[in-house]
């Protein structure tokens, strides 16, 4: 298998800008949480990338991804527990109506 | 060999010993509904337990001594934790020292538990109070079984956890509340000592463990011949100040003459309590810790530290001793008394007779707490009465009770076939040789104990019943009381088997045990090089005082009891105000009022005093100053030059806050772009850079 | 090789723009669960056997039905959106940050040396290595990911279950 680091990274980059853009421009709040995890798994993408290219010390950058997935986990069963809080009190999912924190 | 073998086989089961009265408080803690029975049945079993297995080291000691003068002694050391290439331990003990004061631990906690089962019959909390006496028998066993400093200070810390507890067992009484509070932080200041000379010791040494029997990391006290020859603080070698400070811990906890002040007002709590930790086995772990700590203390000849010990102990015995003349409580005198033998003990360290120290601790735990649960069957049994002005001609009406006091009196004054004749006689007697002064003072002690027994006995089991005369003979709990005991009236009575049985068997104890006191000192291993030198000067004298001052005893209460509970102390109609000066306990808490808390006081408004003009003033002069300059230039240029641009940039910052606050517009997308933005931003330096 | 990673690179680039692009909001989930897969497919070609299955097992097994589940609770079943507009306020603004941010990652990996690398034998990490090193060397985190693991659980119970205590 010949494919170069840089075929990866780029791969990885786009995938992360997909779900940046998902993230930052759609308005239902679930969509906004599937752009993160998307960001995510590029990031962790990376991680096994670079662990597979001999990058970092061997179970080192395994270890990372491993510990990354499990907070990934945790962190969208409270972003949805949260977006299900918050549907109950605003009866919408809409980000852009979300505005109690306004200054 | 296999005898050694068996030792330790032994010291590996020591922790048996503390382990059953801790499972007893685990499981009354825990338990759901609290039931007396159980509760009580668990803490004695558990003490029996432990009594057994104290027994069985105790005798394996005993049995292989005799032929050789190594004194037999087996460590059981393990890690408890490491840090780096720091390594703590803990490790247990078993040694004639520690054997002879778990028996009498255990021995003594298992009978003032059966008595505790009568004293706290009614009352409502009585399975907390079980809870808390297994946790105090536990951790005095765990003390005496450590061969660990760090194990004997938690345990030490522990007993003084449930000392608090206990004293403020009623807390609901502010006097109870207030004691435990003094209890607690009397001793703390002690056990400050007490902890800078641990830390000094592990300083120094490298080590807790106490022996190890390894040549490669010997014991802090096998170090002790090369800690003597480096320096310490004030003068003394390293040796002599840890034991100094330890000292400090001992004298916090065994109420030693400027820390004693704790112990007697202790009293309020109940009085099982008083007689198993006031008089038996806390107070007195000052005294064991000083004993097994000794060799630190007689490491460096000619130091002044063991004549500050028996100087300390001498002043405590006598000063103590007046005191208790003077007092009226029937609990207060046995605890006026407790500190006073506790001098006594402390002065025999002092003098350099560990024997004679340890064995008077061991008779007078048996004798002492006779004497409590004494007084705590005379409480009972005249409804909840202290006073001992409202006593009077109890010999009719509790003769078991008397019988057992009378013993347990003798005893303490000192009369030769008794218990405490022997062990003070061995005190008097090294003191004798060490120092002449100090032992006048201690004989005059002496008479002084045997004044204050013999007063204390005619007051309260001779002449007639005097508690009658106001109401229903009791004031104070008046109400408690006639809802407890409505019944039987006024009139005292006999108290139930289960008080009267632990004062029986102590009594016994208290007869026979000062014939051991030689066999303790071979059991120690101690050589019986006591010179014959001034035994029948020491003896004679001891054997004076003690009749002289019962002989002034019965002259001045016996001959012509007290007919009413108003009148006044014959003694206080000779002395007149020395009388009152003694009764007042020499104003000690009223001198320390004056100064030591007004001192703190003092310190305390002297520093919000330093607070509001020094640090306030250093403050306000910087403000003046800067306000000073901000003046002049204002006055320079400000008001022509600056002024109109400032207020323009000030309506410029107006427009941008309200510009940027656009931005905190509650939005989470708008947040997050600006992340992102600023991501971008970072990743385009990167790339040209 | 080549082929499959082109594929698997496709299936997944396809999978995270229908995820964040379709109306229907289970039909992105749905699209999500496919690029979840070719990442998990990705790991195999990269001999990371193991993070594949956990992949497969965290990702597709819970995280998406956690997804849908959130679903339909806030709309009805289908997750039609209907004629509702879609897309934020200021959406240009996301969008063009976003693309910004993939022209500067394309280049940088464009310039750099490191891209030019080629597996040097490739790493392997058995199972039981990693459960080794989780309970040696990475014993910390571990537990550390446990406790947040459980916090984050209760959490999520908390803050779902509000309004039912509030009605108590």
């Amino acid at each position: 298998m010949n494919i170069p680091l840089g075929d990866y990274l780029m791969l990885s980059a786009f995938l992360f800008a997909i779900g940046l853009c998902g993230a930052l421009s759609r308005k239902n709040a679930i969509i906004v949480l599937i752009g993160i995890e998307i960001m995510f798994n590029a990031a962790i993408l990376n991680l096994i990338v670079f662990w597979h290219y001999k990058y970092f010390a061997v179970p080192t950058a395994y270890m990372f991804a491993i510990f990354a997935i499990s907070i990934a986990a945790a962190e969208s069963a409270v972003g949805l527990a949260l977006v299900i809080a918050i549907y109950r009190q605003y009866k919408s999912v809409d980000v852009d109506e979300f505005t109690s924190l306004k200054g | 060999m296999e005898h050694g073998e068996y030792l330790q086989h032994l010291a590996r089961q020591q922790w048996l010993i503390p382990f059953f009265p801790l499972m007893a408080a685990a499981i009354q803690s825990l338990m759901k509904r609290p039931s007396r029975k159980a509760s009580g049945a668990l803490t004695i079993i558990a003490m029996g337990l432990s009594c057994i297995f104290a027994l069985r080291a105790f005798f394996a000691t005993i049995g292989g001594g005799g032929q050789h003068h190594e004194i037999e002694r087996a460590i059981f050391n393990f890690t408890w934790f490491k840090f780096g290439t720091t390594s703590l331990g803990l490790g247990f003990i078993l040694d004639p020292l520690a054997e002879g004061m778990a028996v009498m631990v255990a021995f003594v906690g298992f009978w003032i538990f059966v008595n505790a089962t009568g004293y706290m019959a009614d009352d409502e909390n009585f399975t907390r109070f079980f809870c808390f006496l297994s946790l105090f028998a536990a951790s005095m066993l765990g003390l005496v079984v450590s061969n660990n400093l760090l194990l004997l200070y938690m345990c030490w810390e522990l007993v003084g956890l449930c000392s608090y507890l206990l004293i403020g067992f009623w807390y609901f009484k502010p006097a109870a509340a207030a004691a435990m509070k003094k209890a607690f932080i009397t001793t703390r200041i002690g056990d400050v000592g007490f902890l800078l000379g641990i830390v000094m010791l592990y300083w120094k040494t490298g080590t807790l463990n106490l022996y190890t029997h390894d040549t490669l990391h010997p014991g802090a006290l096998e170090q002790v011949s090369a800690l003597a020859l480096r320096n310490g603080w004030w003068g003394l070698s390293a040796a002599s100040t840890i034991a100094f400070l330890l000292f400090i811990g001992a004298m916090g906890k065994s109420a030693q003459f400027p820390l004693h002040v704790w112990l007697p007002d202790a009293m309020e709590g109940p009085t099982p309590v008083s007689a198993l930790i006031h008089a038996a086995t806390m107070v007195a772990a000052g005294v064991f810790m000083v004993g097994r700590m000794y060799p630190l203390f007689t490491a460096e000849a000619g130091s002044w530290v063991l004549d500050f010990v028996m100087w300390v102990g001498c002043i405590t015995a006598v000063f103590s001793a007046t005191i208790a003349v003077a007092q009226f409580d029937i609990k207060r005198v046995l605890a006026y008394s407790t500190c006073s033998q506790l001098g006594f003990m402390v002065m025999a360290l002092g003098a350099g007779s560990v024997v004679a120290g340890q064995f008077h601790l061991l008779t007078h735990a048996f004798f002492k707490a006779l004497l409590f649960l004494g007084s705590g069957c005379v409480i009972i049994g005249t409804h909840h009465e202290q006073d001992m002005r409202k006593m009077g001609g109890l010999r009719k009406y509790m003769p078991i009770t008397f019988w057992c006091y009378l013993i347990g009196m003798l005893a303490l004054c000192g009369v030769p076939p008794f218990a405490g004749f022997f062990s003070k006689d061995e005190i008097l007697l090294s003191t004798f040789h060490r120092n002449k002064y100090a032992w006048g003072l201690a004989t005059f002690a002496a008479f002084l104990t045997a004044f204050y027994m013999t007063r204390q006995m005619f007051m309260v089991f001779a002449g007639k019943w005097r508690g009658g005369e106001n109401d229903h003979g009791h004031d104070k709990h008046g109400k408690h009381d006639d809802h407890e005991h409505g019944h039987h009236g006024g009139e005292p009575h006999e108290v139930t088997w289960n008080m009267w049985l632990p004062i029986a068997v102590l009594s016994l104890f208290a007869i026979g045990l000062g014939f051991f006191g030689h066999k303790y000192g071979e059991y120690l291993g101690v050589e019986g090089a006591e010179s014959v030198e001034g035994k029948a000067v020491v003896m004679g004298a001891s054997l004076a005082v003690v009749a002289l001052g019962l002989l002034l005893g019965w002259a001045v209460y016996g001959r012509k009891t007290m007919e009413h509970a108003t009148d006044e102390d014959p003694l206080s109609a000779a002395l007149g105000s020395l009388f009152t000066f003694l009764n007042r306990k020499w104003y000690i808490d009223e001198l320390y009022d004056v100064t030591i808390i007004r001192f703190t006081a003092t310190c305390g408004m002297f520093f919000r005093l330093v607070d509001k003009s020094v640090v306030d003033g250093i403050l306000h002069a910087i403000a003046w100053t800067a306000w000073g300059i901000s003046q002049v230039f204002r006055w320079i240029g400000d008001e022509f030059f600056i002024n109109g641009g400032f207020d323009a940039g000030c309506e410029s910052v107006r427009w941008e806050g309200e510009e940027f606050s656009k931005l905190e517009n509650g939005r989470i997308q708008n947040y997050f772009r600006v992340l992102s933005l600023g991501a971008a931003i970072l990743l385009l330096i990167y790339f040209f850079t | 090789m080549e082929t499959i990673f082109w594929i698997l690179s496709a299936i997944t680039v396809l999978g995270a723009l229908f995820a964040i692009m379709l109306r229907n909001l289970v039909h992105c989930v749905l699209s999500l669960i496919l690029f979840f897969l070719g990442i998990a497919g990705h790991y195999f070609l990269l001999r990371a056997d193991f993070l594949g299955a956990v992949q497969i097992l965290i990702y597709v097994g819970a995280v998406a039905v956690l997804m849908l589940f959130a679903i339909m609770l806030t709309r009805h079943v289908t997750g039609d959106e209907g004629p509702r507009e879609v897309l934020g306020g200021k959406w240009w603004a996301g969008m063009g940050t976003a693309i910004i941010i993939a022209g500067l990652l394309w280049a940088i990996i464009r310039k750099d040396q490191l891209a030019q690398i080629l597996p040097a034998g490739g790493a392997q990490t058995s199972m039981v290595e990693i459960g080794k090193a989780m309970v040696t060397d990475w014993v910390v985190p571990f537990e550390a990911m446990a406790v947040l693991l459980t916090a984050a659980l209760i959490g999520a119970v908390v803050i779902a279950l509000e309004e039912v205590i509030r009605r108590r």
